[in-house]
């Protein structure tokens, strides 16, 4: 295609000469300028990202080992604003990470990351997960921010997610996971409370069924505070 | 314990194969009921090197050597300069390794025998190794005038540790009016947005307690990382391009690059003008920490060339160098990326130790900053290797139009993050 404009040009220009080459070689060639070499190298570029991506995946463990550094090793965390993962339904894993992938889901870090696999990577990732131990969190020897459970607060939110009835998704004092619905017992009161907040945001539209987020919009920030508390306080 | 018997053994056999009674592979095979890996340098590399390796194989007998007792973290540093956080928080140590089953060696190591497969140390130990990885994180290069005094006086605080405190201490002493001048490093070096989130939160603090001095940045460069979004947070929180501006950025296009510093005079020179201060911070040129350089696997931009797949040194076999001293084109030189190619190192090592063939590998960056204590961003990466070479598949900064309380949850983030990194790191 180049050559074959360049060609072109080169014999316009020889017929036309001058200063009239210009813009009769424009008006004889209709087709776009040819493509610089910044563009090539553009193109060249992007085709190697999309042949990268594509590219066969790494096996779970050598993906999910990569999600420790944020959500501790196995998925247990150590950071009281970051979810622990570990022992979560594969399924569970899956879908949050398309909806992540895809934005439905608003992030602040995790659009970016999740766009980084194929649907395959995401299985792997998911599914070794889902096979680590789940443990209640504790916090870091060092951190300064974990806010400990209070049982005074969890007694309030033991009434709030009763009238609430966060108990009939949310069984057996938030064990309970499935496809749908992540395990909340013995998880962080900050990541709890983050979230909670999250899904009240009108800025964030965060995915949630209808029913949660009825339940969710009624309460109070103390009163969501204390279900955090209660939730984070079962093993 | 374990090491002299063995080391008794290799002597008594190596005078036999010397004799050719005894073959090499013979000898390989006999000896090995227990491969053997010596990692030195235990930060955010090493140590995950380890650990990982003996999570996947508790059958490869690991030896961590580390020179220091303590380890400080160096993400999460600058908010020690800028008087927020206690260096204590910063410190980790070795004990949790150890139930890994990790022999942790406090000792210097000062030579690498890379034909002997062993490296020697300070108190006159040898360690022989089947696999060697280096995780020795950065050293410096001349600059004219910076040297081990100098350092005391206008402190890099970019190893973290004393000379964290000793910055965070002449802030503190800062006189209201003068400036607080950092000299940035060029590309490449550890820690891309670091000079930029300390020049943040020394602004962060001035404003409160020095209103009258600034943050002047000597850059020899022209542009840096997340320099978006950290211009768009200085004109946000500290007047950036008025002329109450508590942030100076002065690029290499305009005179930035610093020349000469004379600490005697608390003077740095650039081609164009001088700064005088009583708290100047050198961030040095980086390259490799030294026993890299010394056991030869550095190229001639004082990095350690390596396979991606495996990081094994292209200079030297069996070794393999991780972390801010590896050459790992593509991946920013930072925690998050040391910890990510410890545990690519960690799975090729133990498939080579047994044998097998080297998986495909999977990195992932991910770096926040703060801007103020509430105001954090970020910047995330996933990578494949795709003919050679290293390509991020996915990533980038935080959106520019994000709200506030987006930035206050990544700040909170920030915290959790190093919380996590530092669990999977040392526990």
């Amino acid at each position: 295609m180049q050559r074959k404009r360049i060609h072109m040009m080169m014999l316009a220009g020889g017929l036309l000469g001058g200063m009239l080459m210009a813009m009769p070689v424009m008006a004889a060639d209709p087709a776009p300028a040819a493509p610089s070499a910044a563009d090539a190298e553009k193109a060249a570029k992007e085709k190697a990202l999309a042949e990268a991506k594509a590219a066969a995946p790494a096996d779970g463990a050598m993906l999910a080992n990569t999600c420790a550094g944020c959500h501790g090793t196995n998925g247990v965390s150590a950071g009281p604003s970051m979810p622990s993962i570990a022992g979560m339904p594969a399924k569970y894993l899956e879908h949050i990470m398309s909806e992540f992938q895809s934005g439905k889901r608003p992030s602040t870090i995790m659009g970016r990351i999740a766009k980084g696999y194929t649907e395959e990577e995401t299985k792997r990732i998911a599914e070794y997960l889902s096979k680590a131990k789940w443990q209640p969190v504790k916090s870091g020897p060092n951190s300064l921010t974990a806010t400990k459970v209070d049982e005074a607060k969890g007694k309030k939110g033991k009434k709030v997610i009763e009238s609430s009835k966060c108990g009939k998704c949310h069984e057996d004092e938030g064990v309970t996971q499935d496809e749908d619905t992540p395990r909340v017992a013995g998880q962080w009161v900050d990541y709890l409370v983050i979230k909670m907040q999250d899904f009240k945001n009108e800025h964030l539209s965060v995915p949630q069924p209808e029913k949660m987020k009825k339940a969710i919009d009624k309460l109070s920030a103390e009163e969501l505070e204390s279900a955090a508390h209660f939730y984070a306080g079962q093993k | 314990m374990m090491n002299f018997t063995r080391r008794g053994f290799v002597k008594l056999t190596g005078g036999l194969t010397a004799l050719g009674l005894v073959s090499v592979p013979n000898l390989s095979a006999f000896a090995s009921a227990k491969k053997r890996v010596v990692v030195v340098g235990g930060g955010y590399g090493g140590s995950v090197a380890a650990k990982y390796i003996r999570m996947a194989d508790p059958n490869i007998q690991v030896t961590l050597i580390e020179k220091n007792k303590d380890y400080y973290s160096g993400p999460l540093s600058n908010w020690v300069v800028a008087g927020f956080r206690k260096l204590e928080v910063q410190k980790w140590g070795y004990e949790g390794l150890k139930k890994h089953g990790i022999d942790v060696v406090i000792d210097e190591v000062t030579a690498v025998d890379p034909a002997g497969n062993s490296v020697t140390t300070a108190s006159g130990k040898k360690f022989e190794y089947d696999r060697l990885i280096l995780s020795p994180g950065i050293g410096f290069k001349a600059m004219e005038g910076y040297d081990a005094e100098a350092q005391k006086k206008m402190p890099h605080a970019w190893i973290a540790g004393e000379q964290t405190t000793l910055l965070a201490k002449q802030l503190q002493e800062l006189k209201d009016g003068d400036p607080f001048v950092l000299v940035a490093p060029p590309d490449p070096y550890r820690c891309p947005p670091g000079p930029y989130e300390r020049a943040s939160l020394v602004a962060h603090y001035l404003k409160k307690n020095k209103p009258k001095s600034k943050v002047i940045i000597l850059d020899p460069k022209d542009k840096f990382s997340k320099m978006g979004l950290f211009t768009q947070g200085w004109k946000n929180l500290y007047g950036y391009e008025t002329d109450k501006s508590l942030i100076e950025w002065i690029p290499g296009a305009q005179g930035g690059k610093v020349t000469r510093i004379d600490a005697k005079t608390m003077t740095v020179y650039t081609d164009m003008a001088e700064f005088k201060s009583s708290c100047i911070n050198v961030i040095p040129p980086n390259k490799a920490g030294d026993i890299a350089e010394k056991a030869g696997l550095t190229d001639d931009k004082g990095f350690c060339p390596i396979n991606f797949e495996t990081f094994e040194s292209t200079k030297q076999k069996n070794i393999h160098v991780i972390g801010d001293a590896s050459a790992a084109t593509g991946l920013p030189k930072s925690g998050y990326a040391a910890n990510s190619e410890a545990k690519v190192c960690a799975a090729a090592v133990v498939a080579l130790l047994n044998g097998k063939p080297v998986g495909i590998p999977s990195y992932v960056n991910t770096c926040y900053s703060l801007i103020s204590p509430d105001y954090g961003i970020s910047v995330a990466g996933v990578y494949k290797l795709h003919q050679g070479k290293i390509l991020e598949v996915s990533g980038g900064v935080s959106s520019d139009k994000a709200m506030d309380f987006t930035r206050n949850q990544e700040a909170l983030y920030n915290e959790s993050w190093y919380q996590s990194i530092m669990a999977d790191t040392f526990s």
